[in-house]
C-alpha cells in the first residue's frame, strides 16, 4: 500500500497524517478509520488518543477494535498512557472483556490503569469484579491513592456492597494514611444512592464531619428521582435551593400530592378505622374480587389451563400461537407505547383470536388494526369496529 | 479488617452468583441485550426458569429513552394523575422501551402515599409477571403495603422469600419498616426475633428499631422489656446514645413503675440544656407523649414552645404532625377543647397538614364532650384541606346526630360515606338500622337495606332485625321481598325459628301459604338454572372432546380422563388446528 | 384501417415503415380480431426486410404479437432484429409482464444495455399485477438505488403494491417522495394515495389526500366510500355516497358496492334493500355478483339466515364461494349446522379445491360438537386433496415486513416475541378472557 501511494503522480497529493488529524479533529471517526485502512495513512500519538476518545463517545465495539488493531500495528504500542485509554475506550464501549484482556497483557502498568479498570467495572456493573480487582491490586503491593477509593466506592456501589465501602473507607484513612475529601463522602453516598438506601443515605449525611453542602444535597436529590422517593426528592431539593438559590428548581410544580393517611404521628393506637370498615371487598366489586384471587394465587403463571396431559407440539398450538398473535406481539415489541399496530392477515380472522385481539387492545392501550381476507378491524379499548361480526 | 471485606463479598457472591451466569435477558432493553448475547455466545444457552429471581437493574440502565420514560412517568406523579402514571406504566412494557425497576418504583410509591393499595398490588403483581426483576425498594414497598394493610403474615413470607432467593440484602430500612409494622399489628413477639436476626446479619444496632420495639412493650405493658431493650441498646453502642429516639419510651417504662424521678432525670439527659443527644422530631414527639399523659402536661408545653423555636424547616424539622396531635389530645385530656382545636388550626403555619387521623381524634374527642357543632366545622374544614373522611369520621359523625336525636342528618352521613365509595361494614350498618328503626323511619330503614344486601354479607341476625321492624309496622309484601332476598343469599339460611315467625306474621292476614308459594317458587326457579348450567357444561365438554378425537392425532391423548379438564385448552388446539 | 390498407396495395403503392407501424398498432389495439391480419403484414414487411432491419417496424410486430398473447413468436422478432432501441427493449419486457412472464421479463431486463424509467415501470408493475408485491418493492428500491427518477406510473404502480401489502411507512415515504414532484396534483396518483391509505386501514390519512384534491373523479368518491364502508366507517361511508351525488357524480356500481358494505356493517338492512332496489330502478345498473354478496352479507349480519339463502337461490347467476362463504360465516356464529350443510352441496360443485370454507364447516361442526361432521369434513379434504392454506400475518416495522405463520420460530427475535406473547395470554386470563 505505501508503495502504491509513492507511484502516484507528484501532482496529486496523497492523503497524509494532515488528512488524517484534520479528521481526528472533526470527529469523523468513520472516515478516518476508513483513511488508514484503504490508504494506509498512520496514525501519531495524537490521533490515536483523539480516535480512542472518540471510539469511546460513539460506544461502538466495532470502531473500537479496528482502532486498537491498527494501534497495535503501530510503534505506539507499549505506550503506557496510550494503553490506558484503549482501557479507557473498551469500557466506555461496555466491553469489560476486551478492556480486561488489555490490561492483562500490560507489561507494566501504573495506578491510573488499575484505577480505570475497576471503574470500568463499576461502570458496567461488575462492582464485584472491580472489588476483586482492587484486592488484587493490593496483594501485587500496588499503593492505592485517593482515585483508587473513588473507583472503588463506585464499584461497591454497583455490587450492592455498603458495608464493604466503610471497610474500604476505614482503610483508606487508617491504612494509608489518606484524608478523605468531599468526593470521597460523595463516593460513600452515591454508593447508598445507587443501591436504593435513601434513608440510610439520608442519615448518612446528618453524620457527615462538616456541614452538608447544597452539592451533597443535590447528589441525594438525584438518587431520590431515580428511586422515585418524592418525599425525600422534595426534602432534599428544598434543602439544596436554600443553600444555593441558584440551583432552585424553578418550575417546579407547586403542589406535591398529599400524604398517605397514616403519617407519622402517635396516634397509631387511635386508629379505629378498622372497627367500622369492612375488611374484604363489596359483593358488587366483582372484578376486584377477580383480581385479589389471582394475587392470591401468587405470581406464578398459570399454565395448567393449557397443558393438561399434552405433549409439547399440541402445548404449542393450545398455548394460541397463532399467526396473527406473533405478529402482534412482534409490532409490540418494536415499536413506542401506544402507537397503533397494523397487521395483514391472508385468511379470515379466527373467534378466538378475534376476542382475544379486542381485549388486547385495552390490555396494551394500542389501536390493533387488522386487515383481513374479507374486512377490517380496527380494535381499540376492547371493542371491534366490525361489531364483532367477522 | 480483610476478613470483613471478604466475608461480605462473600456473601453477596453466592447470593449473586447463580444468577451471574445468565443475566436477566427479557428486562434489558434489547438492544442490550443483543450485545449481551454476543457476549455469551461462547456459553450454552440454558433453559432458564422464569421464575428463578432475577439480578435487578442496575443505576446505569436507566439511560437513554428509558430515563425518557422514567422522567415522563416522574411528571406524571407529580401531576398527581397516578392511574395514568400507573397505565403508562404497564402500556410501556408492551413497547420497546421497557419501564425500569426504578420508573416502577416511582409509582409504587405514588401509589403508598395514596393509600392505594389494590392498585399497587395489581401493578407489582403485573411487573413481576413481565419479569421486571425487583430490588429492594421494590421489597421494601410491598412490606410497607401488606403492613399497612394488617396483613403481617403476608408481609413475612414475602420477607422469607427476599432472605431465601433474592441476589441482595435487606437494608437496614427493611427491618425499620417490617419491625414497626409487626409492632403495629401486635406482633412484638416477632418483631423481637426479627431484630435478633438483624444481629446475626452483622447490622448494626439502629435505635430506631429499638424505639418500636420499645413502643410496641410499653403498650404491653411490659416494662422490663422496655428495661431490657434500653440497656441492650446502650451496651451495643458502647454506653453512649447519641439518637433520643428512646428516651420516650424509656419514661413511660419509669412512669409505669411509678419511677417519677427517674423518669424526669432521662428527661434531662434528653433534652437538658447540656445533653449532646439528638432529638429529632420523633424522639420529641415520644418524649412529649410521656409527659403529657403522666401528669406532666405544663412540661409538655414547655417542650412544645422549646420545639417551636427549634423547627426551621428545610434543615431543622424539630415538629411534625403527631407532634401536635400529642399537644392537641392533651389539651382534650384537660378539657380543654377550645385550646385543642386553636392549636389544630395553627398547624399549618408550621408546614404541617393534619391527615383523617387527626381530624377523627379531635372530632371525636369534641362529638364525646357534647360539641357536634364544632365538631362539624371541623369536619367541613376536611374538605377545605384536601383530606378525605374515612369510615371512621362518618360513623362518629353518624352516632352523635343519632344522640342528639338528629337521625336524618345520621342517615345522610351514612349515605354520603357509601357514596364516596368507603366500605362500612355490617356493624355501622346494623347501627344505622337500628337507630332508624328506634325512631319509626322503617321505609328509610328498608331502603338502606335494598342499598347494603348487594354490597354486605349480612347475617341472620341482620335479616331478622329488618323483617321484624317491617311486619310491626304492617309491611307484609316488603316482609315477603326481603325473604325473597334471602333465599337467593347463599350465605345464610333461612332457619326454622325465622319462617315460623314469618309465617305467624302472615298467618295474623290470613297469608299463611304466601311463603310455602314463595319458597316452592324459588327452589323451581334454582333447579332450573341449576340444570341449566349442567346442560352448558355437558355441551362444552362433548364438544370439545368431539373436537379433539376428530382433529388432533389421537396419540396426543393417551389419558382420556383429562378431557373434561383440558377441555377448553383443546378447544383451542382445534382452532388452532383448523383455522390457521 | 385494414381496408385501406387492402386499396394501397391494390393501387401499387409501396408501404413503407410508417404505414406498417400504424397498421400494427392497430393490430395490437384489437388482439383478439386482427391476430391474422397483423400476421400477415408481418409477412409482408418481412418480404421487404423491414422487420429485422427498421427497428420501429420491428418493435411494433414485436408489440403486436406480445399483445396477442403470443409471446413466443415476440421474442423470435426480438432476438432477429439487428438494431433494438430502447423502446424494443422495453416493449420486450412489457410482452413478457403482460403475459404474465415476469422471470423472463426479469432476464431481459438484466441483459438490457441501459435501463430507463419505462424498463423498471415496466418490470414492478408487472410484479404488483401477479400479486408479487414485495418483490416489486424491491425492485422499487434497486431503482432508488441505480437513480433511474420515478414517473407517476411508477409510483401507481408502487402505491398499490403498498396498498396490497399494507405497509403504510412505506406509503408515506411515497406521499412525501410525490409532494416534491410535479405531477403532485396527478389525480390517478391521488386515487393511489387514497386507495393505499384507506387499505393499509389509515382512514384518517385517506381522507385527508382526498380533502386536498382540487379536482375529483368518480373513482376518487368510490375509493372513499369504499375505504369508509370497509374500516367500519359506515356513517361516513353513506354520508360521502350523499355528498358525492350532490356534487354532481352519478355513482356507478363501486359506489353503490360501497354503500352496500356499509349499510351490512351498520346492520342497516332496511337501508341496504333500499339502496339495491334503487340501484336497478333510478340508476340502471345491473346488479352484479358483488351486490349479491352485499345483500347476503347483510342478511346474515342480521342474522336472517333464510333470507340470505333466498337471495343465494334466487340470483340470476351462479352464487360464487365467496357469497357462500359469508353466509357460512353466519352459521357458525349463529350454530346453524343444517343451513351450512345445505349451504356445502352447492360449495363441493362450485369450488371443490377452495380450502376456507371447508374450514368454516368443520369448525361449525367442532363448535356443536358434531365431531362426526367434522370427520367427514376432514376426510373430504384429505380426499380431495385439500391441503390447508397455511395462515400467515404480516406486520410493518420500519419499512420492513415482517411475516409470521403460527408457531412460527423462525424470527430472530423468536425469544422476546414468544416471552411477550405469554405476558399477553396471561393478562388475557387476568382480565377474565376464556377462549
Amino acid at each position: 500500500r505505501g508503495q502504491a501511494a509513492e507511484n502516484q503522480i507528484p501532482n496529486v497529493v496523497p492523503p497524509s497524517i494532515l488528512d488524517l488529524r484534520r479528521l481526528c479533529q472533526e470527529g469523523k471517526l468513520k472516515e478516518a478509520i476508513e483513511l488508514m485502512d484503504k490508504e494506509g495513512v498512520k496514525a501519531d500519538a495524537n490521533c490515536f488518543r483523539a480516535l480512542f476518545e472518540l471510539c469511546a463517545e460513539s460506544k461502538l465495539l466495532d470502531n473500537a477494535k479496528k482502532v486498537h488493531d491498527f494501534f497495535l500495528q503501530s510503534t505506539w504500542r507499549s505506550d503506557l498512557q496510550l494503553i490506558n485509554k484503549v482501557i479507557e475506550m473498551y469500557v466506555k464501549c461496555r466491553s469489560t472483556t476486551d478492556a480486561r484482556r488489555v490490561f492483562d497483557h500490560m507489561p507494566d502498568r501504573n495506578i491510573d490503569s488499575w484505577n480505570l479498570m475497576i471503574n470500568g467495572y463499576a461502570d458496567n456493573g461488575l462492582g464485584d469484579d472491580g472489588l476483586q480487582l482492587f484486592e488484587q491490586m493490593r496483594e501485587n503491593g500496588f499503593k492505592p491513592n485517593s482515585e483508587t477509593f473513588l473507583a472503588v466506592f463506585s464499584a461497591c456501589g454497583s455490587a450492592d456492597a455498603v458495608e464493604e465501602a466503610f471497610i474500604h473507607l476505614e482503610s483508606m484513612k487508617t491504612e494509608y494514611g489518606i484524608a478523605p475529601e468531599m468526593e470521597h463522602y460523595l463516593g460513600i453516598l452515591g454508593v447508598y444512592g445507587k443501591c436504593g438506601h435513601l434513608n440510610e443515605a439520608e442519615e448518612y449525611i446528618a453524620k457527615l464531619p462538616f456541614e452538608p453542602t447544597a452539592v451533597v444535597w443535590e447528589v441525594l436529590r438525584d438518587y431520590a428521582r431515580i428511586h422515585g422517593d418524592i418525599d425525600c426528592q422534595y426534602r432534599a431539593e428544598e434543602i439544596m435551593a436554600a443553600l444555593d438559590p441558584s440551583k432552585a428548581v424553578t418550575n417546579k410544580n407547586p403542589n406535591p400530592p398529599p400524604k398517605k393517611l397514616t403519617a407519622i404521628n402517635m396516634l397509631d393506637g387511635k386508629n379505629k378505622i378498622s372497627e367500622f370498615k369492612n375488611p374484604t371487598l363489596y359483593k358488587d366489586d366483582e372484578k376486584l374480587k377477580a383480581l385479589s384471587g389471582m394475587r392470591e394465587a401468587g405470581y406464578v403463571p398459570d399454565t395448567r389451563y393449557v397443558l393438561h396431559d399434552i405433549d409439547q407440539e399440541a402445548k404449542e398450538q393450545a398455548l394460541l400461537y397463532h399467526s396473527e398473535r406473533l405478529a402482534i406481539a412482534y409490532g409490540l415489541i418494536s415499536t413506542p407505547a401506544r402507537t397503533p399496530l397494523r397487521i395483514i392477515k391472508n385468511l379470515r380472522v379466527c373467534g378466538d383470536c378475534h376476542n382475544a385481539i379486542k381485549i388486547m387492545s385495552k390490555i396494551v392501550g394500542r389501536e390493533l388494526i387488522v386487515r383481513d381476507n374479507k374486512r377490517f378491524h380496527h380494535f381499540k379499548d376492547g371493542k371491534c369496529s366490525c361489531g364483532d361480526y367477522w | 479488617k480483610n476478613d470483613g471485606t471478604d466475608e461480605a463479598a462473600a456473601e453477596r457472591r453466592r447470593r449473586k452468583r447463580r444468577l451471574r451466569i445468565e443475566p436477566p435477558l427479557s428486562s434489558l432493553h434489547r438492544a442490550q441485550q443483543q450485545q449481551q448475547q454476543q457476549q455469551q455466545q461462547a456459553q450454552p444457552q440454558k433453559a432458564q426458569n422464569p421464575n428463578a429471581p432475577k439480578l435487578p437493574e442496575h443505576v446505569s440502565a436507566l439511560s437513554g429513552s428509558r430515563l425518557n420514560l422514567h422522567n415522563r412517568i416522574l411528571t406524571l406523579i407529580r401531576e398527581n394523575d397516578l392511574d395514568e402514571a400507573a397505565l403508562y406504566t404497564r402500556h410501556s412494557i408492551y413497547s420497546n422501551c421497557r419501564p425500569t425497576i426504578f420508573t416502577v418504583n416511582s409509582v409504587l410509591n405514588a401509589l403508598l402515599r395514596q393509600s392505594k393499595y389494590s392498585d399497587l398490588l395489581s401493578l407489582h403483581r403485573f411487573i413481576t409477571q413481565a419479569g421486571v426483576a425487583p430490588n429492594i425498594i421494590t421489597h421494601n414497598l410491598i412490606f410497607q403495603t401488606y403492613l399497612d394493610c394488617r396483613k403481617p403474615d403476608t408481609a413475612m413470607e414475602h420477607y422469607k422469600q427476599l432472605i431465601n432467593d433474592a441476589p441482595f440484602n435487606p437494608s437496614p430500612t427493611t427491618y425499620r419498616i417490617l419491625i414497626k409494622g409487626l409492632v403495629d399489628n401486635n406482633r412484638l413477639e416477632r418483631a423481637l426475633e426479627l431484630k435478633e436476626e438483624m444481629d446475626v446479619k452483622g447490622f448494626e444496632p439502629d435505635p430506631v428499631v429499638y424505639h418500636h420495639l420499645m413502643v410496641g412493650c410499653v403498650r404491653n405493658s411490659d416494662v422490663d422489656g422496655v428495661f431490657k431493650l434500653y440497656e441492650e441498646l446502650k451496651e451495643k453502642l458502647g454506653g453512649v446514645l447519641e439518637d433520643g429516639v428512646v428516651y420516650g419510651s424509656l419514661m413511660k417504662g419509669y412512669f409505669m413503675r411509678g419511677m417519677e424521678k427517674e423518669a424526669m432525670e432521662s428527661y434531662e439527659e434528653a433534652v437538658g440544656e447540656n445533653s449532646k443527644v439528638k432529638m429529632s422530631a420523633l424522639a420529641f414527639n415520644s418524649v412529649l407523649d410521656a409527659l403529657s399523659k403522666n401528669g406532666k402536661f405544663d412540661e409538655a408545653l414547655k417542650l412544645f414552645d422549646r420545639m417551636i423555636m427549634e423547627h426551621n424547616p428545610p434543615r431543622r424539622l424539630a415538629v411534625n404532625l403527631g407532634s401536635f396531635n400529642v399537644i392537641g389530645e392533651g389539651y382534650c385530656a384537660e378539657g380543654r377543647f377550645k385550646d385543642a382545636v386553636e392549636i389544630f388550626r395553627k398547624m399549618g403555619d408550621y408546614r404541617c397538614s393534619p391527615d383523617a387521623l387527626s381530624f377523627n381524634v379531635l372530632i371525636e374527642q369534641l362529638c364525646n364532650n357534647g360539641m357536634l357543632t364544632e365538631a362539624e366545622e371541623l369536619y367541613g374544614e376536611m374538605g377545605e384541606k384536601g383530606v378525605n373522611p374515612d369510615e371512621f369520621t362518618f360513623v362518629l359523625l353518624m352516632d352523635t346526630c343519632f344522640k342528639e336525636n338528629r337521625p336524618d342528618d345520621a342517615a345522610e352521613y351514612f349515605r354520603k360515606m357509601v357514596d364516596a365509595k368507603l366500605r362500612p361494614n355490617l356493624a355501622v350498618y346494623n347501627k344505622l338500622v337500628n337507630g332508624l328503626v328506634k325512631v319509626g323511619k322503617v321505609d328509610e330503614a328498608k331502603s338502606f337495606f335494598d342499598v347494603m344486601v348487594k354490597k354486605l354479607k349480612m347475617d341472620i341476625a341482620s335479616y331478622e332485625f329488618i323483617m321484624k321492624a317491617l311486619s310491626e309496622s304492617g309491611k307484609l309484601d316488603e316482609v315477603l321481598n326481603v325473604v325473597d332476598t334471602m333465599l337467593d343469599d347463599d350465605g345464610v339460611e333461612f332457619s326454622e325459628e325465622l319462617q315460623e315467625f314469618v309465617k305467624g306474621e302472615l298467618r295474623k292476614e290470613g297469608r299463611e301459604d304466601d311463603l310455602a308459594k314463595l319458597i316452592e317458587e324459588k327452589e323451581r326457579q334454582k333447579a332450573e338454572a341449576k340444570a341449566k348450567e349442567a346442560e352448558a357444561a355437558e355441551a362444552a365438554k362433548r364438544s370439545a372432546r368431539a373436537a379433539v378425537s376428530s382433529l388432533l392425532p389421537s396419540k396426543l391423548f393417551g389419558n382420556k380422563e383429562s378431557e373434561s379438564s383440558s377441555a377448553e385448552a383443546n378447544g383451542n388446539a382445534v382452532e388452532a388446528s383448523v383455522v390457521n | 384501417a385494414a381496408a385501406l390498407f387492402s386499396q394501397m396495395r391494390v393501387a401499387g403503392l409501396e408501404p413503407n415503415h410508417i404505414t406498417f407501424i400504424t397498421l400494427l398498432s392497430g393490430c395490437a389495439d384489437f388482439p383478439s380480431e386482427s391476430l391474422k391480419f397483423g400476421a400477415s403484414i408481418h409477412g409482408y414487411a418481412r418480404k421487404l426486410g423491414l422487420d429485422t432491419s427498421h427497428v420501429m417496424v420491428g418493435t411494433a410486430i414485436l408489440d403486436m404479437y406480445a399483445k396477442c398473447g403470443l409471446v413466443g413468436f415476440a421474442r423470435v422478432v426480438f432476438d432477429e432484429l439487428m438494431v433494438k432501441n430502447s423502446v424494443t427493449w422495453n416493449t420486450m419486457i412489457d410482452g413478457y409482464v403482460r403475459n404474465g412472464k415476469v422471470e423472463n421479463a426479469v432476464e431481459v431486463f438484466n441483459e438490457m444495455p441501459e435501463r430507463d424509467r419505462i424498463s423498471w415501470t415496466s418490470l414492478i408493475g408487472g410484479f404488483v399485477k401477479r400479486g408479487h408485491s414485495e418483490k416489486a418493492l424491491e425492485w422499487f428500491s434497486e431503482m432508488q438505488v441505480s437513480g433511474v427518477e420515478p414517473d407517476y406510473v411508477t409510483v401507481i404502480a408502487v402505491l398499490a403494491a403498498c396498498a396490497d401489502l399494507g405497509t403504510v411507512g412505506l406509503g408515506l415515504w411515497m406521499n412525501r417522495f410525490v409532494i416534491n414532484e410535479e405531477f403532485k396534483d396527478n389525480i390517478k396518483i391521488s386515487n393511489s394515495l387514497i386507495d393505499m391509505y384507506s387499505r393499509c386501514g389509515c382512514i384518517e390519512f385517506a381522507r385527508q389526500v382526498f380533502e386536498k384534491m382540487p379536482i375529483r373523479t368518480l373513482v376518487s368518491w368510490n375509493s372513499m366510500i369504499v375505504g369508509f364502508a370497509v374500516n367500519g366507517l359506515a356513517e361516513e361511508a353513506l354520508e360521502f355516497f350523499n355528498l358525492m351525488q350532490k356534487e354532481g357524480f352519478k355513482p356507478d356500481g363501486v359506489s353503490f358496492t360501497g354503500a352496500l358494505t356499509a349499510c351490512s356493517h351498520a346492520g342497516l338492512v332496511d337501508e341496504g334493500l333500499l339502496f339495491f332496489e334503487n340501484m336497478k330502478r333510478i340508476h340502471g345498473i345491473r346488479h352484479r355478483i358483488e351486490h349479491y354478496g352485499c345483500i347476503v352479507d347483510l342478511y346474515s349480519r342480521a342474522g336472517r339466515l333464510e333470507d340470505a339463502l333466498n337471495v343465494i337461490e334466487n340470483m340470476p347467476m351462479k352464487p360464487n364461494e365467496v357469497v357462500l362463504g359469508s353466509l357460512l360465516a353466519a352459521c357458525r356464529t349463529h350454530g346453524d349446522v343444517t343451513l351450512a350443510e345445505r349451504l356445502m352441496k352447492y360449495l363441493f360443485e362450485l369450488d371443490p379445491g377452495g380450502d376456507s370454507n371447508y374450514v368454516l364447516l368443520a369448525n361449525i361442526y367442532a363448535a356443536v360438537g358434531r365431531w362426526d361432521g367434522a370427520n367427514k369434513v376432514r376426510k373430504r379434504m384429505k380426499a380431495c386433496g385439500i391441503q390447508k392454506t397455511p395462515g400467515f400475518s404480516s406486520i410493518e416495522i420500519d419499512c420492513n415486513i415482517h411475516e409470521f405463520v403460527a408457531g412460527d420460530h423462525s424470527h430472530v427475535e423468536a425469544e422476546c416475541i414468544y416471552s411477550m406473547l405469554e405476558l399477553l395470554s396471561f393478562e388475557l386470563k387476568a382480565s377474565g378472557f376464556v377462549s
